[in-house]
């Protein structure tokens, strides 16, 4: 919370000065985007044509493509794109990035999806636990498994989990509700809006071992989170005074210290998401989901500017837009917040 | 509102942001209805799977295995090569001739229409060949049509190709994808189509498209070529890793995978029940190549002593598992004028005849060669190769190899640019024509650096690209092959094998495997 917004006292002037703030950010990405896929060797003609074509005739094609236009007048085209919401239309493959990000921006979003709720129903109780029983075996097992759960990196876990699994569970199978019509570009929805039940359960068995993969990247968070803020709680006044009224012991835990050892949970399920887009590029392509990260790999090794840069701006603009909800929420809900 | 509650809103409402920018409006673009299509496991279609992708869906921006596989298909051409054959036929064409070394004239069969009605005219094959010079996408095949001037018609049925130098390659040219006809009510003239609506008047009508996961083709009712098709629906499944490709065909959700399963897969696949793995002749190839502007592969005698000693059988044992052919020639296997040049002239591998040819140009070992590679675009196993050629020269004790890799990106650029001594480099010929298979390597200006010009290949050349005449064009080829095993500025090194993998009850897997293009329609199920 900075010096301004204190002094500010108001809930808009915060909202604002935080929005301004988001600004500079973002454009600072946009220019790390742009630098780095320039600074990288090769481009999308050389990636799917140096094999072929000789040197003049790369050139000549780059040159049709706009690849030697001078790189401040590529960067203008670039924050047009950016600032109306196109993003153009990939080199590779001439889709438009718009319609990636629609058409796979639901996978994405399942998988996310079930990441968290894995995390979610795993995180709690397991966190839980291990606060109410400090220092005992539970809560020992608990925080080991939630730091190796922290620092197992995805490209460890899901090939693991493949390997293990994956022929038992269908994985590889490819799935078939492409059969169903596309309505809200979320698989298991448009599956279930068309009462395919069948699409359901594929997309659901499919879904099952990569939202595990992801979810333990931030399960580990989850346990030390609610087992801290469940010490915490149990240590409070309140606690003891429902104690001395004699409420019991398991309401005490479950009606008091849950409640509020929840609370920070929520705020931080709200920053994991950063790390679930990250960790769903790899996943995606692991567990051959078709979601936005898959994509994004394939056109990074396509050397496709467009979709790149597209795909990596919009990744950034949803981390950005949710920090600032939660920026936003913190300043509603957290008393120590003042604007 | 308690507060608790206004926390669970507040996160409700982010988690519909990111809904809301993945659930925007659009409706999926693809053409077909989808009742039907997709899914492929009702009615009886062959799911085939393939780890290829495609780029374009207009034949005009595509030039990429994965695009022709669907182009091939959708459209129909002036000429074509039929299943096995390797020189081409009329196929929209009823006749076509060279009616001066310029000037190539074709009768189109009468009644041809497109797969939504509109009749395949002259025009419409005037219309293709204009526009895919005029768009040239950068990333498609007008390369392939350099040398045609322009095209005219003589009614609607007569077609006149008016190309700038004598090329017998030029019918074989027009069989490829590049050649592929397109309807000009559909298609705008100067700019590639978007979407997948794309009509041809092919075996096949794209039923249905999802880009980089499926493409469901169906059998277009409206098709008069000479195709025979033995099935009805072709579901194209797309697979991003290998390893899954494999497992699905191991489940049985695909019915048969073609392109690419790694060797070690393939080994595994042919000791799983219920599973057939066939393979055919393919056109990918290898090749050790020698920049003869970098030291020490300037040196002619230590460019014929690595074809000396190189044994292309242990490579193809070592890192492919046999899934490849030796390969001693720059003309591949199983294309007319081909000859197995280089094992005429150096035989099996002797390291005796090797030092001594080092020793008589007064060259002293072990010869200091570096060999480079890249890991990123020859896939997986070009490691074992690369490897297994350091480990063949090095215990000869005459070479001493230094490998090294680099990213494709920076690869391409460093060989062009005279960078690497040796340095690995793979080929897929656009057609089955010898001169594809030499040309563009041993060109004034190749697509790599080698270094290496000579002015008896490139009159050689011109005289094969100037006639038809097989018996000439043979010489010529012989002729050329032979140059190049004496001036080893290449070693050809293998040529792949097609495979694929078919579930018991798939017929047709065997013709299917074309050197030219994978036919979809010889797929049929018991």
């Amino acid at each position: 919370m900075s010096n301004t917004s204190k002094q500010s006292g108001s809930l808009r002037r915060y909202i604002l000065t935080r929005i301004a703030l988001a600004v500079p950010m973002v454009l600072i990405l946009l220019i790390l985007v742009f630098v780095m896929m320039r600074v990288a060797p090769g481009d999308p003609i050389s990636a799917s044509q140096g094999g072929k074509l000789n040197a003049a005739e790369l050139a000549a094609r780059r040159k049709a493509a706009g690849f030697d236009a001078p790189l401040y007048q590529q960067f203008w085209d670039y924050l047009k794109s950016v600032v109306t919401l196109n993003f153009g239309t990939t080199f590779s493959d001439r889709r438009s990035v718009r319609d990636i990000i629609i058409e796979n921006g639901g996978a994405t979003l399942t998988l996310t999806a079930g990441a968290l709720v894995f995390a979610t129903v795993i995180g709690i109780p397991v966190g839980l636990l291990a606060g109410r029983y400090r220092d005992r075996p539970v809560d020992v097992v608990a925080r080991l498994a939630s730091t190796v759960s922290y620092a197992a990196p995805v490209f460890v876990t899901a090939p693991l989990l493949m390997l293990a699994f994956g022929s038992t569970s269908g994985q590889a199978s490819p799935l078939i509700q492409l059969n169903v019509p596309t309505q809200t570009h979320i698989l298991i929805l448009d599956a279930a809006l068309d009462g395919d039940w069948d699409a359901v359960g594929d997309i659901a068995q499919h879904l099952l071992l990569p939202s595990i993969a992801l979810g333990l990247l931030i399960v580990g968070v989850f346990i030390r989170m609610i087992r801290i803020n469940l010490i915490q709680s149990l240590q409070g006044d309140y606690i003891e005074a429902a104690r001395a009224r004699g409420v019991r012991e398991r309401h005490v835990v479950a009606r008091h210290g849950f409640r509020n050892a929840l609370v920070p949970v929520v705020t931080v399920l709200g920053l994991q998401v950063a790390m679930l887009l990250g960790g769903a590029v790899l996943t995606e392509k692991i567990f051959n989901w078709p979601g936005i990260g898959r994509q994004l790999i394939d056109y990074i090794n396509q050397r496709d500017y467009v979709a790149v840069q597209g795909i990596v701006t919009v990744f950034a603009l949803v981390v950005v837009v949710i920090s600032l909800l939660i920026d936003f929420v913190n300043a509603l809900i957290d008393p120590r917040v003042r604007y | 509102m308690s507060r608790n509650k206004r926390v669970v809103a507040a996160a409700a409402v982010a988690f519909l942001a990111i809904g809301a920018s993945a659930c925007g409006g659009k409706k999926d673009n693809s053409s077909g209805s989808g009742d039907n299509g997709g899914g492929g496991a009702k009615g009886g279609a062959v799911i085939v799977g393939t780890t290829d992708s495609v780029s374009s869906l207009d034949p005009a921006g595509a030039y990429d295995y994965g695009s022709w596989e669907i182009v091939d298909s959708v459209y129909q051409k002036v000429m074509h090569f039929e299943t096995g054959a390797v020189t081409p036929t009329p196929d929209a064409a009823k006749s076509c001739t060279f009616t001066d070394p310029k000037t190539y004239t074709c009768e189109l069969q009468p009644g041809l229409t497109f797969s939504n009605g509109d009749p395949l005219t002259a025009a419409s094959v005037k219309f293709t060949f204009d526009r895919m010079l005029k768009i040239a996408a950068p990333n498609g095949p007008s390369s392939l049509l350099a040398n045609l001037d322009n095209t005219t018609t003589s009614g609607t049925g007569t077609v006149v190709f008016h190309i700038k130098n004598p090329d017998s390659t030029f019918p074989s040219v027009l069989a490829t994808d590049a050649g592929a006809i397109v309807d000009e009510k559909v298609f705008p003239a100067d700019k590639l189509l978007d979407g997948s609506g794309i009509i041809g008047s092919g075996p096949y009508t794209l039923d249905k498209y999802t880009a980089k996961q499926q493409a469901s083709l169906k059998a277009n009712p409206k098709y008069k070529g000479t195709a025979k098709l033995n099935n009805s629906q072709v579901v194209l499944q797309y697979f991003s890793e290998p390893s899954a490709l494999k497992q699905a065909v191991k489940d049985g959700t695909v019915t048969a995978a073609f392109r690419s399963l790694s060797p070690t897969d393939i080994q595994d696949l042919k000791k799983t029940s219920g599973i057939q793995v066939l393979d055919g002749t393919g056109t990918q190839k290898r090749y050790m190549v020698f920049d003869a502007k970098v030291k020490p592969s300037d040196q002619k005698a230590v460019r014929q002593a690595v074809a000396q000693v190189i044994d292309r059988a242990g490579i193809a044992k070592e890192a492919y598992d046999d899934t490849v052919a030796p390969l001693y020639s720059m003309v591949g296997n199983g294309i007319e004028g081909h000859t197995e040049a280089f094992k005429d002239k150096y035989g099996a591998p002797d390291t005796a005849k090797a030092k001594a040819l080092l020793t008589a140009a007064g060259i002293t070992t072990p010869v200091q060669l570096a060999y480079a590679w890249t890991p990123s675009h020859y896939g997986a196993e070009s490691a074992d190769e690369a490897t297994t050629i350091k480990r063949q020269l090095e215990a000869t004790g005459l070479f001493k190899v230094t490998l090294s890799s680099t990213e494709w990106q920076q690869y391409q650029k460093d060989e062009k640019s005279d960078t690497y001594a040796s340095y690995m480099i793979g080929w897929f010929p656009d057609l089955p024509d010898p001169d594809n298979d030499v040309a563009p390597f041993l060109t004034k200006e190749p697509f790599l650096g080698t270094g290496y010009v000579n002015p008896q290949i490139l009159s050689l050349l011109s005289k094969e690209q100037g006639t038809t005449d097989k018996t000439v064009r043979d010489q010529a080829f012989a002729e050329i092959q032979k140059i190049v095993a004496e001036d080893v500025p290449i070693i050809p090194l293998w040529q792949g094998k097609q495979t694929v993998v078919v579930r018991d009850g798939v017929t047709g897997a065997d013709k299917a495997l074309d050197p030219t293009m994978f036919r979809f329609y010889e797929l049929g199920t018991k």
